[in-house]
C-alpha cells in the first residue's frame, strides 16, 4: 500500500502542481492514501502515522527539506516490518534531482511504478537528526573551523561546508570581490562569488567546531549549531530508485 | 552546489592545515599543509603551495611542492621544477626535472626486478667463485713475475 505525504503547498501554482502529481500516480496505477502536511500535522507526524497503519511504502512529495524530515522520522523510529521510501522532489534546484537522475516529477512517478529498491546510507547529526541530501554550514565571511575526521584533524578557513548523507565533506572558500560596485552588482544579480579554494574529504565520523556558533542547515531548516558530531548510518533506508541508471553512492 | 561524489578522491585545499593519516583508494591532491602520513593506491599530487611533513606512500607520486619525509612510489615518482624532497625515496621509475631539489637517498629495483645491492643466493655463489678464480690467477701471475 502506498502512503503519500505531500508538502504543504506554498502557492496556488504548487497546489495545482501537486494535483497533477496525484493524477499521474493514479494513471500509473500506484495510487494510495494521500496526506498533506500542514501546521497542524507535520511531515514527521504523518510519516509516523503512515507506518503505524502498516503501510510498506511511504512516498515523500515536496522540497528537499520536506523529504529530509520524513527520512529523519522513518530512520529514527523504524517499524518492525520492511518498508520502502519513494521520493518525488518538486523543487527545480533540488539536490535529489541530480542524485536520482530524473528531469521532472513525471519521471519520478514513473520510477515509483517500477519499484527498484536500493539501500542508502544516511547522515546522522547528533543527537537524532538524520538526513539524506546534505548538511550545510554557510558563513558570509571566511571563518576558521576545526574538523576531526576518523584519523586526522584539520583547521581550515571556509565560507561553506557541505556534508552529504554518505559523509563526503566539501569545504569551500570564496574569492573576495575587491570592487565594491562589482560585489553590489553580484549581490543584486544573485551571483555567487567564485570559489578560491576547495577541499574534498571522506569520512565515517566528523566533528566540526568553531569559535563562533555556526548554524547547521539541512534543506532550509537549522537542525544544530557547532560544535556538531556527524555520523554515517550504513544501509539505513530502502529507497525506490530509477532503473538501470541509478547508482547507489556508497564507498 | 551538489558534490559529484563519484569523481572525486581527496583534495586538501590551500587554506587547510591537516594533522594525521590520510588514506584513500582514489587520487589525492594536496595544496595545503599536511603533518602526517599520506597513503593512496593511485596517484598523489603535491602541488606547489603544499608542504608535507611525513611519509608519502602511493602508486604514482608527482611533487611540485615540498616534502620532508620518506616517499614510496610503487610505479613512478616525478619531482617537478619547483619541487623539493628532503628524505629518502623508493620507486620503480624516477623523473627529476631541472631546478628541483632532492636531499636524500634513492632506492630503485634493477631491471630484473631485484633490488640493487641484494643478490640472489645462486648468483652470489657464482660471483664468489668467479672472484676467487680471478684472484688465484692474479697471484700466479705475480709469482711468475717475481721469479
Amino acid at each position: 500500500m502506498y502512503y503519500y505525504i505531500f508538502a504543504s503547498p506554498k502557492s496556488p501554482a504548487e497546489r495545482a502542481y501537486f494535483g497533477r502529481i496525484r493524477d499521474i500516480v493514479r494513471e500509473f496505477g500506484i495510487s494510495g492514501e494521500m496526506t498533506q502536511a500542514s501546521p497542524a500535522r507535520s511531515p514527521e507526524e504523518l510519516a509516523k502515522m503512515g507506518l503505524e497503519k502498516g503501510n510498506t511504502t511511504i512516498i515523500a512529495v515536496g522540497s528537499d527539506t520536506h523529504v529530509n524530515k520524513i527520512v529523519s522520522q522513518v530512520v529514527k523510529e523504524p517499524p518492525n516490518f520492511a518498508f520502502a521510501l519513494g521520493i518525488v522532489a518538486t523543487e527545480p534546484n533540488s539536490l535529489l534531482y541530480e542524485r536520482w537522475g530524473f528531469k521532472k516529477p513525471d519521471d519520478a512517478c514513473e520510477m515509483l511504478k517500477f519499484r527498484r529498491l536500493v539501500k542508502f546510507d544516511v547522515g546522522l547529526i547528533e543527537p537524532d537528526h538524520y538526513f539524506l541530501t546534505s548538511a550545510r554550514i554557510e558563513c558570509k565571511k571566511p571563518t576558521r573551523i576545526n574538523l576531526e575526521v576518523d584519523h586526522w584533524k584539520a583547521t581550515a578557513i571556509v565560507n561553506r561546508v557541505e556534508i552529504s548523507g554518505n559523509l563526503y565533506i566539501l569545504l569551500e572558500r570564496f574569492m573576495k570581490e575587491r570592487s565594491i560596485i562589482k560585489s553590489a552588482l553580484n549581490f543584486l544579480k544573485g551571483e555567487v562569488a567564485a570559489v578560491a579554494d576547495r577541499s574534498i574529504f571522506r569520512g565515517r565520523i566528523i566533528r566540526i567546531s568553531s569559535l563562533e556558533l555556526l548554524p547547521v542547515y539541512v534543506g532550509d531548516e537549522v537542525v544544530a549549531k557547532t560544535p556538531v558530531n556527524i555520523y554515517r548510518k550504513l544501509n539505513a533506508l530502502n529507497i525506490i530508485t530509477k532503473r538501470d541508471k541509478m547508482v547507489s553512492r556508497r564507498d | 552546489m551538489a558534490m559529484k561524489q563519484q569523481d572525486v578522491g581527496t583534495i586538501v585545499g590551500s587554506s587547510v592545515h591537516l594533522t594525521g593519516i590520510i588514506k584513500d583508494t582514489s587520487d589525492i591532491v594536496i595544496y595545503g599543509s599536511v603533518e602526517g602520513e599520506i597513503h593512496s593506491e593511485q596517484k598523489i599530487i603535491i602541488e606547489e603551495s603544499a608542504f608535507i611533513k611525513g611519509p608519502v606512500n602511493g602508486g604514482e607520486v608527482v611533487i611540485s611542492g615540498t616534502v620532508v619525509g620518506t616517499i614510496t612510489a610503487k610505479n613512478r615518482l616525478e619531482l617537478n621544477q619547483n619541487g623539493t624532497i628532503k628524505g629518502n625515496i623508493d620507486t620503480a621509475e624516477l623523473l627529476i626535472h631541472a631546478g628541483a631539489t632532492f636531499i636524500g637517498k634513492s632506492n630503485m629495483p634493477d631491471k630484473k626486478g631485484t633490488e640493487k645491492g641484494i643478490v640472489h643466493e645462486g648468483e652470489f655463489a657464482a660471483e664468489v667463485e668467479e672472484a676467487s678464480e680471478e684472484k688465484d690467477e692474479e697471484k700466479e701471475e705475480k709469482e711468475k713475475d717475481a721469479s
